[in-house]
C-alpha cells in the first residue's frame, strides 16, 4: 500500500504537477495515516516565519529584478569587456565575470542567461570564439556565482538548515573563486586555438566604462562590509541593496520608470517569491515529519553498515545531489532534501556550512548536466541550439566544474577558511 | 486515465464551441473575473512590497542613527513576506509559472503534452482542496488560542492568506484547465 501510494507521487511529480501540491500530498497522507490533524502541515511555516532572514528574501529577490530589467546587463558586460577584452581569451573571462556577479543577485532562476546571453553570445561569434565553445561557456556561466552573496539559495539554506548565513556568505567566496578560476584558465588555454584579434587596452575607453557602471561597481562592497563591519545585518543590508538599486535604476540612470516598470517589477519578482515559498509552505511540515518518524536516522543506520567514513559518505552525497540538481530546480532541491540530509551529514561529522556550499555547489553543476538540466533547455530555447548540440558543448566546462567540486567537497578547508577568519 | 483524459479533450477540442457553448461562456465568464481579481492582486502586492521596502529601511536607519527601532516591526514585515509570497503564488498559478518537474512532458507530443497538462491541474486542484482545509483548520486553532502578534493583533488574522490562496489556488488550477480544455486562444504571458 505504501510502496503504490508513493509509486502515485512519484509519478504525479514526474507528470509535471506543481511541485507544492506533489509535496502537499505527501504531507497530508502521511499526517492522515498518522492521525495527527493536517493543519499540522503549516505549523513549520510559521516557525520559518519567526526567522529574521526571512524579509531578506523578497527584498533581495526584487532588487535582482530591477538589476535583471534595467540597463545593468550592458554596462556590466561592456564594464568588463573595457577592462578585460585585451587579454587573450578575454572576452570569455568578460563572460565569466559578468555572469558570475549577475547571478549572484538574481539567484540561479535562468535569468543570467536570458539577460546576459543576448548580449555575449554574439559577442563571443564576432570575437571568432568557435560556436560550441561560446554555447558551452554561456550555458555553464548561468549557474556561476550562485556561492557568492548575497545568492537566494545561500539564504534559504541558511534558513533551513538554521547556519549562520553571516558565515555562509563568506564560506563561498573561495570554493566560488575557485570555480571561476578554473573556467577562466580553460577558456584562455582554449582561445589560442581560434584565431582571436587582440584589442589593445584602451584607456580612455575603459574609463569611459567604468564611469557609466560607476553606481553599479560599489553595490557588492557595500552588502559585504556592511554586513561584516557590523553596520548592518543581513536583512538590513537587503533592505539598503534595494533602496540603493530602485533610487539608482529610477532617479539616477533612468533605466526605469516608476509607474510604468517598478509595480510590474514587483509583481514578477513576489511570482517568483511565491513559488519558493509556497513550496516551503507545503514541503516544510512534510519533511518534520519525517524528522519526528526517524526517517533520516533509518537511513543513517543501513548506511552505518556499509558506510564507515566521512569521504565515502561524501562521495554518495555528491552522485545524489548531482542527480537532485539534474531534476529539480535549485529551491525546492534546498526546502525538500536539506532537511533531510542534514541529521545524516551530522553524524559524519560534516561542518553544517560546508555541507551547505557541497549542497549549492552540486545543484548549480546539476543545472547544465545533461540530459535534463534545466539551463540547456534555457540556453536552447535563448540561442535557437538543438538541446543535442549544447549537450555536447557543455561537457568540457562540466568536466571542468566536477574537478573544482571534488576540491570543494574534500578540501573543507576551501569554505570554512574565510569564515573562521572572522570568528576569531 | 491519462489516455482518458487525451480523449476526452480531443473529442472536447474539436467540437468544443458547438457542444459546450453554455460551458465556453461561462468559463469566459469566469476568466474575466479572474483578470479582475488579478489586476487587484497585483496592485497589493505593489502596495504591501513598498510598504516593506519602506518599513525595513527605515529601520535601518532608525538603528543606525537614531538607535531605536520600531519594536513590532520586524514581526510586522515577517508576516508581510507572507501575504505578499502566497499572494504571489495565486498569481503563479494563473500565469502556470509554478515550479515543476517538467522534463517529462516537454520531450512528449505535444497532444499528449496537453492532455497531462490538464489531468496534472484537476489532480493539483484536488490537492488543494485538502490543503486550503488544511489550512482553515490551521486558522482555527489560532483563534482558539488567541495568541497575540503586537499591539493586540491576533496572530490568526494575519494567517487568513494562506486559506484564501490555496482557496484561489484551487479555483485558478481548474479554470486553467478548463481553458485548455476548450478551445481558447492562451493569454500571452
Amino acid at each position: 500500500m505504501t510502496l503504490l501510494i508513493v509509486g502515485v507521487i512519484v509519478l504525479l511529480a514526474f507528470l509535471g504537477t506543481p511541485l507544492f501540491a506533489v509535496i502537499g500530498l505527501a504531507g497530508l497522507i502521511s499526517f492522515h495515516t498518522a492521525e495527527i490533524d493536517s493543519a499540522a502541515i503549516f505549523i513549520e511555516l510559521y516557525r520559518i516565519a519567526g526567522s529574521p532572514t526571512l524579509i531578506a528574501i523578497p527584498l533581495f529577490t526584487f532588487a535582482g529584478f530591477i538589476l535583471a530589467n534595467g540597463k545593468t546587463p550592458e554596462r556590466l558586460a561592456r564594464l568588463s569587456q573595457a577592462i578585460l577584452g585585451g587579454i587573450p581569451g578575454g572576452v570569455s573571462l568578460v563572460v565569466l565575470v559578468a555572469c558570475a556577479f549577475f547571478t549572484a543577485f538574481t539567484g540561479a532562476s535562468g535569468v543570467t542567461i536570458i539577460a546576459l546571453g543576448g548580449l555575449l553570445y554574439p559577442l563571443m561569434l564576432k570575437e571568432m570564439y568557435s560556436k560550441d565553445f561560446s554555447l558551452g561557456l554561456m550555458t555553464s556561466s548561468g549557474s556561476l556565482g550562485l556561492l557568492f552573496p548575497p545568492s537566494l539559495p545561500l539564504i534559504l539554506y541558511a534558513l533551513i538548515a538554521q547556519v549562520s548565513i553571516d558565515h555562509l556568505f563568506l564560506a563561498g567566496i573561495i570554493p566560488g573563486l575557485l570555480m571561476i578560476f578554473l573556467l577562466a584558465l580553460y577558456s584562455i588555454s582554449q582561445s589560442r586555438t581560434f584565431k582571436i584579434n587582440l584589442h589593445s587596452f584602451d584607456g580612455k575607453d575603459a574609463l569611459s566604462a567604468i564611469r557609466e557602471a560607476g553606481w553599479e561597481i560599489p553595490l557588492p562592497f557595500i552588502i559585504l562590509i556592511g554586513i561584516y563591519s557590523g553596520i548592518f545585518t543581513v536583512t538590513e543590508a537587503a533592505a539598503v541593496t534595494v533602496v540603493y538599486v530602485s533610487v539608482v535604476a529610477i532617479c539616477v540612470n533612468r533605466d526605469l520608470h516608476p509607474i510604468k516598470d517598478i509595480p510590474r517589477l514587483m509583481r514578477e519578482s513576489m511570482v517568483l517569491v511565491g513559488t519558493i515559498l509556497i513550496i516551503l509552505g507545503t514541503a516544510m511540515g512534510f519533511t518534520s515529519y519525517l524528522i519526528d518518524e526517524q526517517v533520516p536516522m533509518q537511513i543513517l543506520d543501513v548506511m552505518k553498515q556499509h558506510i564507515s567514513n566521512k569521504v565515502t559518505f561524501l562521495i554518495l552525497l555528491n552522485i545524489f545531489l548531482l542527480a537532485v540538481g539534474c531534476m529539480m530546480d535549485i529551491f525546492s532541491a534546498i526546502i525538500v532534501v536539506v532537511p533531510l540530509v542534514v541529521p545524516i551529514a551530522k553524524s559524519y561529522g560534516v561542518d553544517m556550512v560546508h555541507l551547505g556550499i557541497i549542497f549549492l555547489t552540486n545543484l548549480e553543476i546539476g543545472y547544465s548536466t545533461p540530459p535534463i538540466g534545466i539551463n540547456l533547455f534555457i540556453s536552447s530555447s535563448r540561442f535557437s541550439e538543438p538541446v543535442v548540440t549544447l549537450y555536447r558543448a557543455v561537457l568540457p566546462f562540466l568536466g571542468l566544474r566536477l574537478i573544482g567540486l571534488v576540491f570543494i567537497t574534500y578540501l573543507p578547508i576551501l569554505s570554512l577558511f574565510i569564515p573562521q577568519l572572522f570568528e576569531r | 486515465m491519462a489516455l482518458l483524459c487525451y480523449l476526452l479533450s480531443d473529442c472536447i477540442f474539436r467540437h468544443g464551441s458547438t457542444l459546450f457553448p453554455l460551458l465556453f461562456y461561462i468559463v469566459r465568464f469566469l476568466r474575466q473575473i479572474d483578470g479582475y481579481l488579478a489586476k487587484l492582486e497585483s496592485g497589493f502586492i505593489t502596495l504591501i512590497l513598498s510598504l516593506m521596502i519602506f518599513l525595513s529601511f527605515g529601520q535601518v536607519i532608525l538603528r543606525n542613527f537614531f538607535n531605536e527601532s520600531i519594536l513590532w516591526g520586524d514581526i510586522f514585515l515577517r508576516q508581510m513576506v507572507l501575504w505578499v509570497g502566497f499572494t504571489g503564488a495565486s498569481l503563479a498559478t494563473r500565469e502556470r509559472r509554478h515550479i515543476a518537474i517538467d522534463f517529462l512532458p516537454n520531450i512528449l507530443p505535444a497532444t499528449w503534452q496537453q492532455s497531462i497538462g490538464i489531468f496534472t491541474k484537476f489532480c493539483a486542484a484536488v490537492i488543494c482542496i485538502f490543503l486550503a482545509q488544511a489550512a482553515w483548520s490551521f486558522v482555527a486553532y489560532e483563534r482558539e488560542a488567541e495568541s497575540v502578534l503586537f499591539l493586540n493583533l491576533p496572530v490568526w488574522i494575519f494567517q487568513i492568506v494562506l486559506p484564501y490562496s490555496f482557496i484561489l489556488i484551487t479555483l485558478r488550477f481548474i479554470l486553467s484547465a478548463f481553458e485548455d480544455l476548450l478551445p481558447f486562444k492562451r493569454e500571452s504571458r
